[in-house]
C-alpha cells in the first residue's frame, strides 16, 4: 500500500537532511542575532535601541513568505544577487531572531529584581554582574520558550521551498507531481517534520528538568 | 519633632568618628515624597535601628545608603566621602560612574527581606563568589573565610547545599554571611526577619546579636521592637518620610515625646507584649 512512499523514501530523507541543515544554520543566526538584539534593546544607547525596535517591528509585521519573495524578486532588481540557499537562511534566521530577541529579553527581565539588588550590593556591576549573577538564571528561564521558537523555525523552513530551495517540502511536492500520490507522500513529509519537532520538544523537556534548581 | 537641620545626637555620638552621614536627603517617586530632608549619623561601631510604620521611608533610606536607590537632594557620606554624586563647578551634581558606585557598595554589606541568594550556586559559592570575583581574593583564602563565616552563623554543615534546599532562616543566615564575606565597614539590614515564619526569626536575630556584640557598624530596619530595644545603641523613628524622633532605646520606648511615636507604640503594644 505504501509502495510509492517506500520507493521515494530516500528522496524524502535527503530533503529532511536539507531541512535540518537549513534549521541549524538559521537557528544559529537567529540565536546570535536574537541575543544581540535583546542586549541592544536592554542596554543599548538611544540610537541603537531605536534601530533595533524598527528592525523588530518590520520582522514581526511582515509575513515570512512575503520576505522570502522580496529577497528572491526584489533584491536582484536592485542589483543584489544572493544565492537562494544563503538568502533563505538569512531571511529565516533574521525573521526568527525577532522572536528570539523577545525570548532572551524576557528571560533577562524575568530574573527577580532582588537578584540584581543582591549582586549590586556585593559590589558587582557591568559584565561580571551579568555573567556571575544574571545570565545563569536567565538561561534557566529561557529554555522552554527558546525550544518553542526553534520548533516554529523548523516548520518555518518549509516556506523556503517557494524560492526553489530543495528541502523536505519541495522534495515532497516534486514526488507528488510525478506520482500523484498526495496522501502517502505528504503524509510522509508531515511525519518527518513531526519527528524532528517532537525530538526537539523532548530535548526541551529534558533541558528544563536538568536546569531546574536542586529542590528538596 | 526636630527640624532636619539640627539632628539629635544619641549618647554614643561623641565617642567615635562618623561612619555613615545622611545629610538632608530628599527623594520622591513622582509627586510622592518618600524622604523629606532626612539627616542621621551612624558612628563607627554603633547599631542604629530604624522603626516606623510601613511606607514611612525606612527601607528607601537604607537603600539610598548604598545607592540601590537614587536620591535627589542632600548628601550621604561614608567615612567622610560623599557617595554617588559629584558637585560640579556650577553647583549641579553629576552621578559618578557605575564602577565607582560598585567600589563603594563593596564596602557596605546589605541583607534583604527576601534573602536574594543566588539560586544557581551552592551556599559556599554564594558566600565566596563576590570576594573572589570582585575583590580578587585568592579562592582558597576566600573559601576559608567563607567556611569560617558559615560556621559562625551555624551552617557549617550546609556548604554544598543549594538555597532551594534551605529554610528561610537558613537562607537569611547565608545571605548575612555572604555580605560579611566582603568584610564590609558597615552592614545594612532591611527587615531581615519579615519574610520568615515566626519560629525561624530567632536564629536570624541571634546572628545580628552576635554582630552587635562584635561592634559591627550597622543600620537595621526592623519591626521586631523587643529586639530593637535590646540591641540598639540608638533608635530612629520615621514616619511620612522624615525622622520624627531619635534617641536611646529606653527613651524611645519609655518616654516617647512625639504623639506620632506614642500612637505607633500604642498600636504595636495592642498586638504584642513589650
Amino acid at each position: 500500500m505504501f509502495d510509492t512512499l517506500a520507493a521515494n523514501a530516500h528522496l524524502l530523507f535527503s530533503g529532511a537532511q536539507m531541512t535540518l541543515f537549513l534549521s541549524v544554520a538559521s537557528t544559529v543566526l537567529a540565536t546570535a542575532a536574537g541575543v544581540l538584539l535583546a542586549l541592544i534593546q536592554l542596554y543599548g544607547g538611544m540610537f541603537g535601541r531605536a534601530l533595533a525596535e524598527i528592525f523588530l517591528y518590520v520582522m514581526r509585521g511582515v509575513p515570512l513568505l512575503v520576505m522570502l519573495f522580496s529577497i528572491y524578486y526584489v533584491l536582484p532588481y536592485i542589483g543584489l544577487d544572493i544565492p537562494p540557499l544563503a538568502g533563505g537562511i538569512l531571511v529565516v534566521g533574521f525573521y526568527f531572531s525577532a522572536f528570539m530577541a523577545e525570548v532572551f529579553r524576557g528571560a533577562i527581565l524575568g530574573v527577580q529584581r532582588g537578584q540584581w539588588d543582591a549582586a549590586r550590593a556585593l559590589g558587582m556591576h557591568g559584565h561580571p554582574m551579568m555573567l556571575i549573577a544574571i545570565v545563569p538564571q536567565a538561561v534557566r528561564l529561557v529554555g522552554p520558550p527558546y525550544v518553542n521558537t526553534c520548533i516554529m523555525l523548523v516548520k518555518g523552513t518549509s516556506l523556503v521551498s517557494i524560492i526553489g530551495i530543495w528541502e523536505l517540502t519541495l522534495a515532497g511536492r516534486q514526488i507528488v507531481e510525478r506520482t500523484l500520490s498526495a496522501f502517502e507522500i505528504f503524509g510522509g513529509v508531515a511525519f518527518l517534520y513531526f519527528v524532528i519537532c517532537f525530538a526537539l520538544s523532548c530535548y526541551g523537556r529534558h533541558l528544563e528538568r536538568r536546569l531546574r534548581y536542586a529542590q528538596s | 519633632m526636630h527640624s532636619p537641620d539640627t539632628p539629635l545626637a544619641g549618647p554614643a555620638a561623641a565617642e567615635s568618628p562618623a561612619e555613615i552621614e545622611i545629610d538632608r536627603v530628599t527623594k520622591s517617586f513622582g509627586t510622592h515624597c518618600v524622604l523629606n530632608g532626612v539627616s542621621a549619623t551612624v558612628h563607627k561601631g554603633e547599631a542604629v535601628f530604624i522603626i516606623g510604620p510601613s511606607g514611612s521611608g525606612k527601607t528607601t533610606l537604607l537603600r539610598c545608603v548604598n545607592l540601590l536607590e537614587e536620591f535627589e537632594g542632600g548628601e550621604i557620606r561614608i567615612a567622610g566621602r560623599p557617595i554617588g554624586y559629584r558637585r560640579l563647578a556650577n553647583g549641579r551634581r553629576k552621578r559618578v560612574t557605575e564602577r565607582e558606585v560598585a567600589a563603594m557598595r563593596a564596602e557596605i554589606g546589605m541583607a534583604f527581606q527576601s534573602f536574594n541568594l543566588f539560586p544557581h550556586m551552592t551556599v559556599l559559592r554564594n558566600v565566596c563568589v563576590a570576594p573572589i570575583r570582585i575583590k580578587g581574593v585568592p579562592p582558597r583564602e576566600a573559601e576559608a573565610l567563607g567556611k569560617e563565616l558559615l560556621d559562625r552563623v551555624g551552617l557549617a554543615d550546609k556548604l554544598s547545599a543549594y538555597p532551594a534546599n534551605l529554610s528561610g532562616g537558613q537562607q537569611q543566615r547565608v545571605a548575612i554571611a555572604r555580605a560579611l564575606a566582603m568584610q564590609p565597614k558597615a552592614m545594612l539590614f532591611d527587615e531581615v526577619t519579615s519574610a520568615l515564619d515566626p519560629e525561624l526569626v530567632g536564629e536570624v536575630l541571634a546572628v545580628l546579636r552576635d554582630l552587635v556584640g562584635d561592634g559591627m557598624t550597622m543600620m537595621v530596619v526592623t519591626h521586631e521592637m523587643p529586639f530593637a530595644r535590646e540591641l540598639a545603641d540608638r533608635i530612629i523613628f520615621m514616619a511620612d518620610g522624615s525622622i520624627r524622633e531619635e534617641g536611646p532605646p529606653e527613651q524611645i520606648f519609655e518616654n516617647p515625646r512625639t504623639e506620632r511615636l506614642q500612637a505607633f507604640l500604642h498600636r504595636f503594644r495592642e498586638g504584642h507584649q513589650l
